[in-house]
């Protein structure tokens, strides 16, 4: 019984809701990214991987112009240009979008231990100061809040740009024309190439886009939440944000959602001197939750129609 | 008699034997992807400031044990090459088998760590029995558990739908944290302070094929320090199995006709369904196998080694590369071997980082997936076809040049 009452204890504190909504936050970039390009039909196990890339070009840049800002941007364009490839090589040349995206993540590992080696030598990459990290700012008068001020408002400057994309997207997606025309293209390409959709154009911006924003978690990872550069540092997460956007039912608002759960239990075992279960346990818990989302016993989860399937103008 | 050079007369390059013909229409596409791999890998290094030819003579020496510039032995190299091409054959097939029904098994990793865990349950747990009866417990533990690990998403895909990639990427994460929790605090770890679990008994050792034993020298080297183990014959016989079941038994057929259309395999009388299962269930089958393999053979323990294993995703690439096939299966998984073994000479001769392997294997991925090669012959074509004469059945056929001699 005490265990329920720690864990009820535990879920009172603000702080617990607070380090949710940051790992919340880092999830949902990479979602919103797979979200959209899913949504364009281009399937994206690829996050992973431009999150990596993100993450080492962010710390690269701000190690040698010491300024976070620039060194976000760094980030972003990485997690791009990762995308791009992916883009060219399944929308061009219409590869197997899996193969790529795991390649992607293959060449992204590979490529940043590679690079570690080549510019810092058998030496650490390095710390970046404090003072040049990505800054968590108080917002002035709603931080004041009780319970909710510190939950929401005492944040990464990341985690409000997080929320505000949020927003924003499901906005696009679901309420203009641009967000019409990209749920066209994935659910039916033939018919929106017919209507005079550019079917490419409108699933390279996806696709680029969701490396934007798998560049920009990568850097809030880096710089923001850590403060230097270790092989592999997303340990997963980019496929943990694939799991929230199958979770979410290929939504913006249910990828949120998602995000939230599996941030929780971050959260939880971050605060693990009174939780008593392995952390290794409960970081299965967004795999084993997805799996039953995907065993259709909390409704199913069904994908774009044409999610996956490359284009060619003319077929049927 | 003038019928028949008639016909013959029409075949393009009569003097080249059609096997050989129809091998060199296959290997054109791996052999170009794996030279376009290392062209833009090699110019990767040269923009980073290093020297690709070293890097790659590292690779080479470290590989085959030809050209070593650092004192390393040729026999030693081979060996560790064979070591680590072994579990690579039987990840291999598991993910060749089921692209034969058209399923992508993103899950062998997640398979082969489930084997590796059941393997040193079993072996740890009993570990005083004699060999004859707990070598075969381990290996089949490890065999099951993988079949288990796959055959959930065979379940979820064959009632439901569920898509393979997406359940066998979020088994392959459980298979992950679980050995992470076994060996760190869980009921596997040996003592506090060590991410290892116990050895297992020496029941469960698959033996070597030379002995463990320092006084023999052999090359130069103690006959210890080469570790190809027995695992080498499971896993060449696995290949065999692997294209008998596929091209001779009739599950083999029922496999590849549920990869062509599923609609047409139903309306031949094939359980789809029942098919998808068992194709996964074999699949998960030999990449458990290779995590026994892997530790009755050259481990002995669960370590944390096992938390960046990348055999399973590297046998995506084998199973591409090797299109499909035993023969291309068994190359393939050397040229990986190879890579594998070559990373580290590379670092230590060349000062190039090991990594530079992944980055290798990521652009043969690419490339065969998006199939440059054919892509460029059809935007460049007076430079694409005879630029690549391994494609002599290609059209048009000219006539001039397929006129048998006098």
């Amino acid at each position: 019984m005490t265990f329920i009452s720690d864990i009820g204890h535990l879920l009172l504190t603000a702080d617990l809701w607070r380090a949710t909504l940051e790992a919340a936050a880092l999830l949902l970039l990479p979602a919103l990214g797979g979200v959209i390009s899913e949504r364009s039909g281009v399937v994206n196990i690829a996050m992973e991987g431009m999150m990596l890339a993100g993450a080492f070009f962010a710390v690269v840049a701000d190690l040698a112009w010491h300024n976070p800002w620039l060194a976000a941007l760094v980030g972003i364009v990485a997690g791009g240009l990762m995308a791009l490839i992916h883009a060219v090589v399944s929308i061009r040349f219409r590869a197997d979008q899996i193969v790529s995206g795991i390649a992607i993540n293959i060449f992204a590992a590979g490529l940043t231990v590679f690079l570690v080696n080549r510019i810092f030598g058998l030496q650490d990459v390095g710390h970046v100061s404090p003072s040049e990290l990505l800054p968590y700012v108080n917002v002035p008068f709603l931080d004041q809040i009780p319970f909710v001020g510190r939950v929401v408002f005492q944040q990464n400057v990341v985690v409000y740009a997080a929320l505000i994309l949020l927003v924003v997207v499901q906005l696009v997606l679901f309420r203009t024309r641009l967000g019409l025309r990209i749920r066209a293209v994935g659910e039916h390409p033939q018919a929106a190439d017919t209507a005079g959709i550019n079917v490419y154009l409108i699933r390279y911006g996806a696709v680029i886009t969701s490396g934007l924003f798998s560049g920009l978690a990568g850097a809030f990872l880096a710089i923001g939440i850590s403060n230097t550069f270790v092989p592999n540092m997303t340990d997963g997460r980019g496929y943990i944000a694939l799991a929230a956007v199958i979770f979410g039912k290929w939504t913006p608002n249910g990828a949120f959602v998602a995000c939230l759960i599996f941030g929780l239990g971050q959260a939880i075992y971050a605060a693990n001197s009174i939780i008593h279960v392995s952390p290794y346990l409960l970081s299965m818990l967004p795999y084993l939750l997805t799996l039953i989302v995907l065993a259709g016993i909390v409704g199913r989860s069904i994908p774009p129609a044409a999610d996956g399937v490359p284009y060619s103008p003319g077929t049927e | 008699m003038a019928a028949s050079s008639a016909t013959v007369a029409q075949r393009p390059s009569p003097r080249i034997p059609a096997p050989i013909r129809r091998m060199a229409r296959g290997i054109a596409v791996p052999v170009g992807s794996v030279i376009f791999a290392f062209v833009i890998g090699g110019l990767i290094v040269a923009v980073t400031g290093g020297n690709p030819f070293a890097a790659y003579l590292g690779l080479v020496c470290g590989g085959f044990g030809l050209l070593c510039s650092g004192g390393e032995n040729p026999a030693l190299q081979l060996s560790n090459t064979i070591v680590f091409t072994t579990p690579l054959l039987l990840t291999g097939v598991a993910v060749a088998l089921p692209f034969r029904a058209g399923l992508f098994n993103i899950g062998a990793e997640g398979q082969l760590l489930a084997g590796a865990v059941a393997c040193t349950v079993i072996g740890v747990k009993f570990s005083d029995l004699p060999a004859p009866i707990l070598l075969p417990m381990v290996l089949l533990g490890g065999t099951l558990a993988g079949a288990i690990w796959a055959g959930i998403p065979g379940v979820l895909k064959a009632t439901i739908g569920a898509h393979e990639v997406v359940t066998t990427i979020m088994l392959n994460y459980v298979a992950q944290w679980l050995v992470r929790y076994m060996i760190v605090g869980g009921p596997l770890q040996a003592a506090h302070g060590f991410s290892s679990s116990a050895p297992i008994g020496a029941g469960a050792r698959l033996p070597t094929f030379l002995p463990n034993d320092n006084s023999l020298i052999v090359f130069g080297l103690p006959a210890g320090v080469y570790r190809v183990h027995a695992g080498l014959l499971i896993a060449l016989a696995a290949v065999g199995v692997f294209a008998f079941l596929l091209w001779r038994t009739s599950l083999g057929y029922e496999i590849r006709a549920v990869g062509q259309s599923q609609r047409a395999a139903r309306y031949a009388g094939v359980s789809v369904r029942r098919t998808i299962i068992v194709t996964m269930l074999i699949a998960g089958a030999f990449a458990g196998l290779a995590g026994a393999v892997q530790i009755a053979g050259v481990d002995h323990s669960l370590t944390d080694k096992y938390f960046t294993d990348t055999t399973g995703f590297d046998a995506i690439a084998v199973a591409l590369l090797g299109l499909g096939s035993g023969v291309g299966i068994i190359l393939a998984s050397i040229l990986f071997g190879a890579l594998h073994a070559g990373g580290s000479v590379m670092q230590s001769d060349a000062g190039i980082s090991g990594s530079l392997v992944l980055v290798l294997e990521a652009l043969i991925l690419f490339s065969i997936a998006a199939n440059f090669l054919s892509t460029i012959k059809l935007q460049i074509p007076r430079i694409g076809r005879p630029g690549l004469p391994a494609m002599p059945g290609a059209p048009p056929r000219r006539g001039g040049e397929a006129t048998p001699g006098p």
